[in-house]
Parts: C-alpha cells; sequence; structure tokens
C-alpha cells in the first residue's frame, strides 16, 4: 500500500498503427508502489521503430520492455540516472549485436533500430532519457514546452534522417535532464506520428479539455493527428502527477544513494531483515554468509564486500553490478538474485542458496569420475554459458570454486563478478586495468595477450574444467599464464590426456585439445558443437588421426621443405651442362 | 575499518602465492632484480649511518625504508616468496606444483643476487673513486662485517653453522611478519608501520636476511674483505637462506594458513546444567 504521502501519478495511454498495416510503435509503463516506489520510482517508456525495417517493431519492443524490466532490477545503490543509462547502454549494444549477426547489417535503413524516450519519477523529480525523433513535453500555463531535442538530420525539407537512434552504432549518446516536479504538472510522450502532424497548440487544447480519462485524452490527441493526415503509427502517453511524497521521503532515499558497508557479520545475529546462519567462505574479496530471510523463511546467500576492496571504487561498482547481471539471466544453471520488497539498508548481494559443494571439493571426492558424471557436469555448465552468451554477456572467470553441484549432480554457476556486459566496457575497463578478470589457471590466453575475448573464451574456460575432471590436471599446467607474448604463447603445447588416463577414448583428448587451443580460432565457433563431440566421436577426428606435418612440427615441415629445394637446386647445376 | 579480518588476509596470503608462481619469467626476474637492488641501496645507506653515527640504532631505525619502498613498488624478494609460495601448494591450488615453486624460488634467488650484485659494484665504485682509493671507513666496515660473519662462523665448525642458519630462522620469522603486516593495513600508512617494525628488529639485531647478504658480501670482498667466495657460500649465503626459508614458513606462513585458512572447529562449549526449576509451592 503506498502512504499518503507516496508518490501517485494518472497515466493515460493510446497507441495506433493509423494508415499503416502494423504498429511499430510500443509504449509501457510501471507505476511501481510501495518501497520501490521510494527506490526506484515510476517509468514510462515509449519507443518508435523506423518504418523502412522490418524488425524495428521486435526492437521497439525489445527497447521498452527491456527497459522497464532491466531498470528496476538495478541495485538501490545506483542512481537513477545511472541506472538508467546503463540499462539503456546495454539495450543498444544488443539491438546492435542482433542487427550485425543477420544479413540486415549490409543496409542501414534496415535493422534493430527504433527512437526510445522515457520519464522515470523519483520522489519530487522527473529523469528524462531520449534519444531519437520521438518526443517528451510539458505542460504548462495551457501551452506545451518540448523538453527534448529531436536527434534529425535534416537533408531537405522533403528528406530527413535520424542522426541517433538506439541500435546504430555499438554506443549511443542519450540525452538526459531533469525536471522538478509539482502536483498537477502534465507530462506528454509522443512519437512522430502525433506531433508531426498537430502543432504545439492543438495539442495543448486536447490536453486542457476536460475528459472522462486520461486515456481518452489520448486516445483524442491520436485521432486528431489522424485527421490531420497522420499517415505514421501513432502513439501518446499523457502522465499528470496527482501526489507528491514529503521531503522527508526524499532525504532516505538520499542516505539510500550513500549505503554504508554492513558491520561484522557473525552467526546468529539479525541483519536487515535476514538471520544469519553460518559462514560460508571468506576470501579477499568478499565473505559469503548462508542466511534466513525472516519474511520468507528462505534460505539465501548474502554476499558483503571484503574491507580489502571497499576503497576501491571500481570494484564496489562490479559488485553491485553483479546482483544485476544475476537478476537479468533467467537460466536454471545461472545464479539468481533474490528480490525483497524491502529496501537495502546496507552494501551486500542476495542470492539464492544451493545446497551442494563447489566442483572443487566434488573433484576430490571423485577422483576418477565415469565419462558420463563429466558430461553431464560438462553440458549443464555449457547451457549456463549460452544463457549469458544469448544477452552478448561473458562470464570471464569461469573455474571449479565457481560451479556448484548439488546431491542430484545439477550445476549452477555462480558468481558473476567478473562477467563481461557489452555497452558497460567503461566499468570493465577500469575495474580490469590492474587485474586479470579471472583466474589464471582457467583463464583464455588471449587475455594474457590482450587479445580479442569472444564466446570462444568462456568456452577455454570449460575446456579446461573438463580436462581437469577427467584427469585431475591442466591441460597446460601453469605454463599459460606465464606466456605474455604471443611468441611465447607458440610455445605451448597441449598435454595428451591419453598420457594421464589411459582408459578415455582417444577422441575424448581431440575434442578437449580444440576446445581448449591457444589460438580463439582454432576452437570450436560454438560451444554446443565441443558438447556434441564429447558424446560422438566427430567424423572429421576419425578420418584425421594424425594431424598435417606442418600443424605438428611446423620448422620440421619448413626445413624439410627448405632441404627439398635445396636438392632441387643442387640437381638443376648438376644437370646445367 | 583500515585492517582486514585475519580470515580475510590469511586468503590474500595464498592468493599472492599462487599468483607469484603463475607470474612469467620476465616479470619475475625483473621484480626481483629491483627487489634487491633497492634493499642493497638501503643496506648501503644503513651502514653509512652507522659509520657516521657510531650508532647502530640510527641506522636499524632508518634501514626499513629501503623495504616499505620495494614492497610498495611490488617488488618480490627470496625471503617472500620462501613464505607465500608453499601456501599455494598446501592449499592443493591447481596447477601448483613443486616444480612451480622450485622454479619461482630459482628466478627470485638470480633476480635478488643480479641486483645486489649490481649496487656492489655501483658503490663500490663511488666509494673508491672508481678503484683509485682505499674506501676509507665504510670499506674498512663492511670488510670487517664480511669477515666476522664468514670466517667468524667458520671457526666454530658446525656450531657456527648453525648459529648462522638460526640467525636465518629469527630473520625472516621477522621480515614475513613484516610482509603479513603490510597485506594487513589497507592503507599506506599503515603498511608502512607494519613493515618498518620487525624490520627494524631484525636489522637491528644483525639477523641474517639471505637478500641483504647478497649486496654485504660481494661488495665486502670488492672492498677488500678477506676471505672467498667459497666462505661466502658455504659458512653464510647456505645457511642464512635455508634459516630463511625455515623461519619464514614455519613462524609465520604455516601458523597462519594453519589457524586462520584452515580454521577448525570450536571445542565444544561446556553444556550448563538446566537450573532445576521448581515451581514455587506455596
Amino acid at each position: 500500500m503506498t502512504a499518503p504521502s507516496a508518490l501517485r501519478v494518472g497515466l493515460g495511454q493510446y497507441s495506433s498503427a493509423g494508415r499503416k498495416d502494423t504498429n511499430q510503435d510500443f509504449h509501457g509503463a510501471l507505476l511501481a508502489e510501495g518501497s520501490v516506489n521510494e527506490t526506484k520510482g515510476i517509468a514510462i517508456a515509449l519507443a518508435d521503430g523506423i518504418s523502412s525495417s522490418a524488425v524495428s517493431r521486435d526492437a521497439a519492443e525489445a527497447a521498452v520492455t527491456g527497459f522497464l524490466n532491466d531498470y528496476y532490477s538495478t541495485p538501490e545503490a545506483w542512481s537513477t540516472k545511472h541506472s538508467a543509462m546503463r540499462v539503456l547502454e546495454a539495450t543498444n549494444a544488443w539491438l546492435h549485436r542482433q542487427t550485425q549477426r543477420t544479413a540486415l547489417r549490409f543496409d542501414r535503413n534496415k535493422g534493430y533500430v527504433c527512437t526510445f524516450s522515457a520519464v522515470v519519477l523519483k520522489s519530487t523529480t522527473a529523469h528524462l532519457f531520449h534519444v531519437g525523433d520521438s518526443r517528451i513535453y510539458r505542460l504548462e500555463d495551457r501551452t506545451l514546452e518540448q523538453l527534448t531535442s529531436d536527434h534529425r538530420y535534416r537533408v531537405s525539407d522533403e528528406e530527413s534522417f535520424l542522426s541517433r537512434a538506439l541500435g546504430i552504432e555499438s554506443y549511443v549518446d542519450i540525452e538526459y535532464s531533469e525536471l522538478v516536479l509539482e502536483v498537477g504538472a502534465t507530462l506528454l510522450l509522443t512519437t512522430d506520428g502525433v506531433h508531426e502532424f498537430l502543432d504545439e497548440r492543438s495539442m495543448a487544447e486536447i490536453l486542457t479539455q476536460p475528459a472522462p480519462s486520461l486515456d481518452a485524452t489520448a486516445n483524442r490527441l491520436v485521432t486528431a493527428a489522424l485527421e490531420a493526415g497522420s499517415y505514421d503509427n501513432l502513439t501518446a502517453q499523457v502522465v499528470r502527477i496527482e501526489a507528491l511524497p514529503e521531503r522527508s521521503a526524499t532525504e532516505t532515499y538520499r542516505q539510500l544513494n550513500e549505503l554504508p558497508f554492513p558491520p561484522a557479520l557473525r552467526p546468529g545475529e539479525h541483519f536487515d531483515g535476514f538471520k544469519i546462519c553460518r559462514v560460508l567462505t571468506v576470501s579477499a574479496r568478499s565473505s559469503v554468509f548462508l542466511a534466513i530471510d525472516e519474511a520468507s523463511q528462505q534460505r539465501v546467500v548474502l554476499k558483503v564486500p571484503s574491507v580489502d576492496l571497499r576503497d576501491d571504487v571500481a570494484h564496489l561498482e562490479r559488485f553491485l553490478l553483479e546482483e544485476w547481471i544475476a537478476s537479468r539471466v533467467d537460466n536454471p544453471h545461472v545464479i539468481t538474485a533474490v528480490r525483497r520488497t524491502q529496501p537495502k539498508r546496507h552494501i551486500y548481494q542476495v542470492t539464492e542458496y544451493v545446497d551442494g559443494a563447489t566442483l572443487t571439493q566434488w573433484m576430490r571426492d571423485n577422483a576418477r569420475p565415469t565419462l558420463d558424471q563429466v558430461r553431464s557436469i560438462v553440458k549443464q555448465i555449457a547451457r549456463a554459458l549460452r544463457a549469458l552468451h544469448r544477452l552478448e554477456m561473458l562470464h570471464q572467470d569461469l573455474r571449479p570454486d565457481n560451479v556448484l553441484i548439488d546431491r542430484h549432480g545439477t550445476i549452477t554457476v555462480i558468481d558473476l563478478g567478473s562477467a563481461y556486459v557489452p555497452g558497460l566496457e567503461e566499468l570493465g575497463t577500469r575495474a580490469q586495468a590492474q587485474h586479470m578478470p579471472g583466474t589464471p589457471q582457467y583463464l583464455a590466453p588471449e587475455y594474457f595477450v590482450g587479445g580479442h575475448r569472444s564466446t570462444r573464451s568462456d568456452q577455454f574456460s570449460l575446456g579446461v574444467i573438463a580436462y581437469q575432471l577427467l584427469c585431475g590436471q591442466l591441460p597446460y599446467g601453469a605454463d599459460v599464464a606465464r606466456a605474455t607474448s604471443p611468441a611465447a604463447q607458440k610455445r605451448l603445447r597441449y598435454r595428451p590426456l591419453r598420457g594421464r588416463n589411459s582408459e578415455l577414448p582417444p577422441w575424448i583428448d581431440l575434442a578437449l585439445e580444440k576446445a581448449t587451443r591457444i589460438d580463439p580460432m582454432h576452437r570450436y565457433d560454438e560451444i554446443s558443437e565441443f558438447v556434441h563431440d564429447l558424446e560422438t566421436p566427430s567424423s572429421r577426428f576419425l578420418r584425421q588421426d594424425q594431424p598435417p606435418l606442418i600443424e605438428r612440427n611446423p620448422v620440421a615441415f619448413w626445413q624439410g621443405l627448405s632441404a627439398t629445394l635445396a636438392l632441387v637446386i643442387l640437381a638443376l647445376l648438376i644437370l646445367r651442362d | 575499518m583500515a585492517y582486514l579480518a585475519p580470515a580475510e588476509f590469511a586468503t590474500k596470503m595464498v592468493d599472492a602465492g599462487e599468483a607469484k608462481i603463475f607470474m612469467s619469467t620476465k616479470d619475475t626476474i625483473v621484480r626481483a632484480y629491483m627487489a634487491g637492488a633497492i634493499l642493497a641501496l638501503a643496506a648501503v645507506f644503513a651502514i653509512t649511518i652507522i659509520t657516521q653515527t657510531g650508532n647502530p640504532l640510527i641506522g636499524s631505525i632508518l634501514f626499513p625504508v629501503g623495504f616499505c619502498m620495494l614492497y610498495l613498488l611490488g617488488f618480490d624478494l627470496l625471503t617472500g616468496v620462501f613464505v607465500l609460495c608453499p601456501l599455494a601448494l598446501l592449499d592443493k591450488r591447481p596447477g601448483v606444483t613443486v616444480g612451480g615453486v622450485l622454479r619461482n624460488w630459482g628466478l627470485v634467488f638470480v633476480g635478488n643476487f643480479a641486483g645486489a650484485l649490481t649496487v656492489a659494484i655501483l658503490m663500490s665504485f663511488v666509494f673508491t673513486m672508481g678503484y683509485n682509493t682505499d674506501g676509507g671507513p665504510i670499506a674498512k666496515k663492511v670488510a670487517g662485517i664480511g669477515e666476522a660473519r664468514t670466517l667468524g662462523f667458520a671457526a666454530y665448525g658446525a656450531a657456527g653453522w648453525f648459529t648462522c642458519f638460526v640467525r636465518g630462522m629469527l630473520c625472516n620469522w621477522m621480515v614475513s611478519t613484516g610482509v603479513v603486516g603490510a597485506m594487513i593495513s589497507t592503507h599506506v600508512s599503515g603498511k608502512v608501520i607494519a613493515m618498518w617494525m620487525p624490520i627494524f628488529v631484525f636489522f637491528y639485531m644483525t639477523f641474517e636476511h639471505s637478500v641483504v647478504n647478497m649486496f654485504l658480501f660481494p661488495f665486502s670482498i670488492i672492498m677488500g674483505g678477506d676471505f672467498s667466495v667459497g666462505d661466502y657460500l658455504f659458512w653464510n649465503e647456505l645457511p642464512t637462506a635455508l634459516g630463511n626459508l625455515v623461519g619464514g614458513l614455519a613462524f609465520t606462513g604455516l601458523t597462519l594458513y594453519a589457524t586462520h585458512v584452515r580454521t577448525s572447529e570450536d571445542r565444544p562449549r561446556p553444556v550448563t546444567a538446566p537450573i532445576a526449576s521448581t515451581p514455587a509451592s506455596a
């Protein structure tokens, strides 16, 4: 229930395809209540897909629903601006990648591109986020004031192009502004199908006319634009501020923005609505506790940043980001963040509790697992990785300590603290400038020479884990981390599994070797191919029992070739006379 | 809170040891070379103060500057890797082998020695005007130290050798306490204070530090000390290095690892007999 002093708004929306066959506009709003209203506010968003593209409707829908979902799962400690910007940058990068991976990338007018305008109302402030040529207006004294600028490049009166939109480039410059709210203030969001055909005065007139509901007002705006000859999709959203919170609520919010670190937690203590049961692990990066949520009586895991890293801004940013990433990924094999209605009063993460052991422990307990056990583990980790990769994210710290296995053999991948999220590179580079993202034993070689990271980097880590599961050792020992130049990497040699575990069929070795090749281009294109090759001997491997000489020993190959040429020259010299 | 909980820094020690084993050859050598050189310069600095003031206390108080500098710059001393690397092995970190630990120690030894030797040559050149003068009181002092701590031990045979060994143990007990102390604090000031105290203690009591000696004895030979390279290696460097290894590992590394990483269960608390509460009868 909202308190009498909470922010309350009235909302009217209407969208129509107009004279077109399909409606490529998409709009939505989330009128949050209770504590979420206080910490995250109310969000209203609208997107307009470019008419030249057939998939732009999907883009508009992805942008609006993605924004509304992801914004509310950002950490409480992030400011509104920071949260929304991060979400939009990630959405933009995702849309851009969708275009890049299809044939649509060859035509700039096609692809996953849309305009985007959103208002986040929180406490007594409206935060505006805008890119493209949809508009946000404010009604004041019966006149409309346009709060956003049109990102449009006009060639002539007839021709103009969007200069900025979501999904055009891998980076997007989002227009941001703030506005202090008053009770009774009215905001209007429209797509170009409306505002291109109605002038501001007639729109203001419609807005001030008495109407049975705000939906009716939005409907009237759209109808008026249609009558004025609009040939585009039309969408209008009207927001009226009905009640604003008192200042004190604003102040509580401000405190939330500077959340303190939790005190030293001990078993048996009560903390922020949790009862601490016991310490799970303590490391130089974080302390992890098992706790019971006193409201739901559910067992959860609390993760608290270590004292050592509390002054490290980049590390803390990643720490907060981790929970957000966990709440974005929806997969049974990836750890899920626990969302609670009660706002947090300290900096910490809450995730579900998995009743199981780490894969490291499991390997100690099962020194000689069967091939089937290993396959099942690898397959499940691969599923978790695919869930991350579909969102264009990389795990980057896949190692046995970060894989939990329960009694039934179900795998959960944890620790997304090193994950790479496109669009958020500037966060990552700062945190990763000093440290490698993962753990040297499992990190792909390209990280050590500043190479390009890709899903194949996670594939390498998975390959190393599979290798270790089968024989307890690493395919390159400790040598990968020590080889910090391409020349040194060329000298690295895969140590065949056959010598270490003779019971295995030889084609398993070939699959592992391919997944852990030093050059990422020589690994599998997709992790699923690796999983498949662990199950059935690939015909490629059966045919090619031994790799060609040039791959096995390039020096010998070239020496041999040179010797042959020398002999030919010698023969020619002798035969000359 | 400007310091870490014991369980946090104990895992940090193991992580640090693991990272050193995975370090590339180039980085290991460069960091060891610089550490040896900076520590050697600090030793020259301390000896200069001692000969000028005639008071070893002042030299000892100021000697830790060298250690603080090299630690803050992230360089590695043999005494430090003696303590940290075996912990990664004990913790069964994947890819960490006995060979990897020995490789690291060997590289750090070579790097430290090369760095210390470089400073010994540079400083002897400076003190003797390019080997034209006798080097003055400092040369005499250093030559005296060199003889006392090689031939002096040799005069007592095995007992002398073990005296040097025990002095090496005591030295790295102190020095590695400094290394760990620096890990506990999260601020530069705290790190410096934590390192300063034990280094001061070891230097004033003339415990044997394998890397300081890598400078002191070659320098002493150059400055006219009357003992052979063989005397130095057998009667000083060998027992010192072994003593450093045993002392650092036994007194600091293993104890902290055993209690803070492999923490045992608390002993069962004595169950207090429930107070028999008899209903108050009228």
